[in-house]
């Protein structure tokens, strides 16, 4: 993933200098044309729907009892059967969805946050602060993730904050790479000498001259990273590490795993779930960056 | 010496017998090697004098004898001691060791070496009641040793068996190094016990080896046992299933116990577990807002549907438990106050004890999540049942034991489910639960704070009680007590079996599982 989004600018293929519409509906017609990108968007567009009104339209409570256990999807007016201690599964769904989601997003712009810090103070000022900040990342890039982000959770508590953070510090050095190698491409072009010489601040140059032009990849990064923080999220819920008072969809995995064999829809539902969010992201994902990128080459 | 108690060597030998004979039903073969599973990881020392637990019990009750062994109907057994006498005012008790036993460098087995070992555990073991009478230890002869105590003791006995008071060398042990530390408590063990210490590599196995030298010339059947760690359950199912394992004990998981109950030419089984007792039990801090009210705690039995957890979640594995004791154990008692699952007697009683329903709240409580695993789903149960009643139930859970443990030994909870031990006799696991004089002395004391006066007679009385049947009673009177005033509510004794391939034969029959010398256990030709 990462390697791809390094190198994709550099082999985009030229296009024609022409255009009369603006860089944002550019993207958006190449977008709307790429049809996989287009169903992802769709499947995604409705599970938000679901996780914003469903709650709402479908009020039962996910923690609480409302009928046998085990009952199985569809039977006793339950559309998905209730789970191990007889909670219903739509609600829990519903609600997890939400959770899953908001984890995923809070977890992608954590990771957004610290790798573009990084990668902008690395590759605009180069030399020492480059040599430190990108040997800090390799450290952080070779600590194997999932079993790193268990340590922190587990040394300061499995709390829906702490699991988000901990999504993130394990998930920044592959945007810090490429925000790096995207400064390190931009600050020598003309444009960005030229507001140098007009004597914009490093702050100014960074944030304002060279960063919106950074954008795309990590754009792009930004929505594969929502993707894998919800699996993330969800691994985590089947290894224990989350906040039991917190309904998302590992954590309706997590609890009804024992119970697997007796009931095999409780961990299928969201795990289904789980699949097809993180498939519809993933689509965007690839949209964006097919729409996004030949930009680059045009400035 | 006055002796109200003699038991002869002749009808001592006749029970040893009926013991061995009831278990064997075939001519057991010589020879070979039981590989069984160490579940509870690599334990810290093998000397079980310095250690409790069942992961140095498990190779420490191979490798060192004990005075007494316990049968099935937790009758005391000869072992190491041939016979013994408790004296009239029960302040004396002697035991008569027998003539060839030897440690396993060959030095004999004297009462020297009892009268030190037992100073060595009543100094160095966590149990600390379980010898606190103790004043001293007389040997008059190599053979006799003569245990003095400040009053009687009844506990004793039962504290002469299973990995409660292993015989360690003084020649080893008395060299005037700190027992805890003793370097040869897991290395050059030099035990006591019918097998003897071939290696112990860490995460790996135990080796344990026939002692020739053992006192009965045809005991151990085995030449070997090797005890492999395996702390993973699937690890060991999925060994007993294509038969790299012959015995794996201590299985605790409903899913897995259920797994083993299908595996071919696997008996698996439940029985020899009352001596180490472990029980279930949701623990109420009494000393914390709503629940200092004895109807609030109540209530919460109440809405809590027991049946429900013994078969639903533990899917019928585990035996249902009423009170502090062990269901297995000879004091136990059943005819205690029990609360129906009942939510109409559940609101009833929060009302009437100023806790009315408001905007469908009542009050907001804690539940602690254990650091150790198999409590998850009896946690969001409860969360779930008793938000019925109107009671929020807020989870915390834990990342290991050690911060668990803090919060409980502080008692800084309302609710938690615990698991407790009674390891044999109340005195040991149960008392420590209740009296008021153990009240927040770290995890496993009386975490609940309960505290009544009552209670605190009965079980010091039963503490000193000899006869078996006064002792009895007065325990029933404190199982009923505590069961109306429930700073705990017990659900269940915690599921442990045994599984074991059809070929292995002989299997310890006692109180204490596989926490046993298993001199008699072989393989099947």
């Amino acid at each position: 993933m990462t390697s791809k989004n390094e190198t994709g600018p550099l082999n985009a293929p030229t296009l024609s200098k022409e255009k009369a519409s603006s860089p944002l509906s550019e993207a958006w017609t190449k977008f709307r044309a790429n049809h996989s990108a287009m169903v992802g968007l769709f499947v995604l567009v409705l599970i938000m729907l679901g996780a914003i009104v469903g709650p709402l339209l479908y009020p039962t409570d996910p923690f609480e009892l409302v009928w046998r256990p085990f009952s199985p999807p569809g039977a006793d007016g339950f559309l998905l059967g209730t789970d191990y201690i007889g909670r219903d599964l739509v609600a829990q769904m519903l609600v997890g969805a939400r959770v899953s989601l908001v984890v995923g997003v809070a977890a992608a712009i954590v990771t957004i946050l610290i790798g573009v810090a990084v990668g902008a103070l690395a590759g605009f000022y180069r030399g020492w602060v480059e040599e430190i900040l990108m040997r800090i990342t390799e450290f952080f890039q070779v600590l194997p993730t999932l079993l790193f982000s268990m340590v922190i959770v587990a040394l300061f508590g499995a709390s829906l904050l702490m699991i988000t953070l901990a999504i993130g510090i394990v998930s920044w050095p592959a945007v810090a790479r490429i925000t790096r190698a995207e400064f390190l491409r931009i600050r020598e072009l003309e444009y960005v000498t030229a507001s140098r010489a007009a004597g914009a601040t490093p702050a100014k140059l960074m944030l304002k001259v060279i960063l919106p032009n950074a954008l795309p990849p990590i754009i792009v990064q930004a929505a594969l990273m929502t993707g894998s923080a919800i699996l993330f999220e969800a691994g985590l819920s089947f290894l224990g590490l989350t906040d039991p008072n917190v309904m998302s969809w590992g954590q309706i995995i997590g609890s009804n795993r024992e119970f697997i064999l007796q009931s095999a829809y409780t961990v299928t539902i969201p795990g289904i779930a789980i699949f097809v969010a993180v498939l519809a992201i993933a689509l965007v994902g690839d949209g964006l960056n097919d729409a996004l990128n030949p930009k680059l080459r045009q400035r | 010496m006055e002796l109200r108690r003699r038991t002869f060597i002749g009808a001592m030998m006749a029970s040893t017998m009926l013991v061995r004979a009831g278990m064997a039903q075939e001519t057991p073969t010589k020879g070979g090697t039981l590989i069984i599973s160490q579940a509870d990881g690599t334990p810290r020392v093998l000397n079980p004098a310095v250690q409790s637990g069942t992961g140095t019990g498990l190779p420490g009750t191979k490798l060192f004898a004990t005075p007494l062994r316990f049968d099935e109907n937790w009758n005391p057994q000869p072992y190491l001691a041939e016979a013994w006498e408790v004296s009239e005012d029960g302040l004396q008790v002697t035991l008569h060791l027998r003539e060839n036993a030897t440690f396993h460098d060959g030095v004999p087995i004297t009462s020297d070496d009892v009268a030190f070992s037992i100073d060595v555990i009543k100094n160095n073991h966590p149990f600390k009641t379980m010898l606190a009478p103790v004043t001293s230890v007389d040997t008059p002869d190599p053979l006799t040793a003569v245990i003095n105590l400040e009053h009687p003791h009844p506990t004793l006995i039962l504290a002469m068996s299973g990995p409660l008071m292993s015989i360690i060398p003084k020649h080893i042990y008395g060299d005037g190094q700190d027992l805890k530390t003793h370097p040869r408590n897991s290395e050059d063990v030099v035990g006591s016990g019918p097998f003897k210490l071939v290696e112990f590599q860490r995460d790996e196995h135990i080796i344990l080896e026939r002692y020739d030298g053992y006192w009965e010339d045809h005991l151990p059947h085995l030449d070997r046992i090797v005890i492999r760690i395996l702390p993973e359950s699937s690890g060991r199912t999925i060994a007993m299933e294509n038969g790299e394992l012959q015995l794996t004990a201590f299985e605790s998981e409903p899913t897995v116990i259920q797994q083993l109950q299908k595996a071919d030419g696997v008996t698996i089984t439940n029985d020899g577990y009352g001596g180490i007792g472990p029980i279930d039990w949701l623990a109420m801090n009494t000393t914390r807002g709503p629940l200092q009210d004895k109807r609030v705690r109540q209530a919460i039995a109440y809405a809590i549907d027991k049946n429900f957890i013994l078969n639903a979640l533990l899917f019928g594995t585990a035996k249902d438990a009423r009170t502090g004791i062990h269901p297995d154990s000879p004091f136990y008692n059943p005819d205690v106050p029990t609360y129906e699952f009942d939510l109409d007697k559940a609101a009833a009683l929060l009302d009437e004890a100023g806790f009315p329903l408001k905007d469908g709240k009542r009050f907001e409580l804690n539940i602690e999540l254990p650091g150790f695993p198999g409590y998850r789903s009896r946690t969001e149960y409860v969360k779930a049942a008793l938000a019925k009643v109107g009671i929020e139930v807020t989870v915390r859970s834990y990342p290991d034991f050690a911060s668990w443990a803090d919060v409980m030994g502080k008692m800084e909870f309302d609710l938690a489910w615990d698991n407790v031990y009674n390891w044999g006799d109340p005195v040991i696991g149960v008392h420590r639960t209740f009296i008021s004089s153990n009240i927040g002395n770290g995890v496993w004391s009386n975490t609940q704070g309960y505290s009544n006066p009552k209670v605190d007679e009965i079980l010091a009385l039963a503490a000193n009680e000899n006869d078996q049947a006064k002792r009895k009673a007065l325990y029933d009177e404190f199982q009923a007590i505590v069961a109306e005033d429930l700073p705990l509510y017990p659900v269940n004794a915690t599921p442990l079996y045994t599984a074991y391939s059809d070929n292995v034969g002989g299997l310890p029959k006692g109180i204490w599982s596989v926490l046993d010398p298993m001199d008699g256990a072989y393989l099947k030709a």
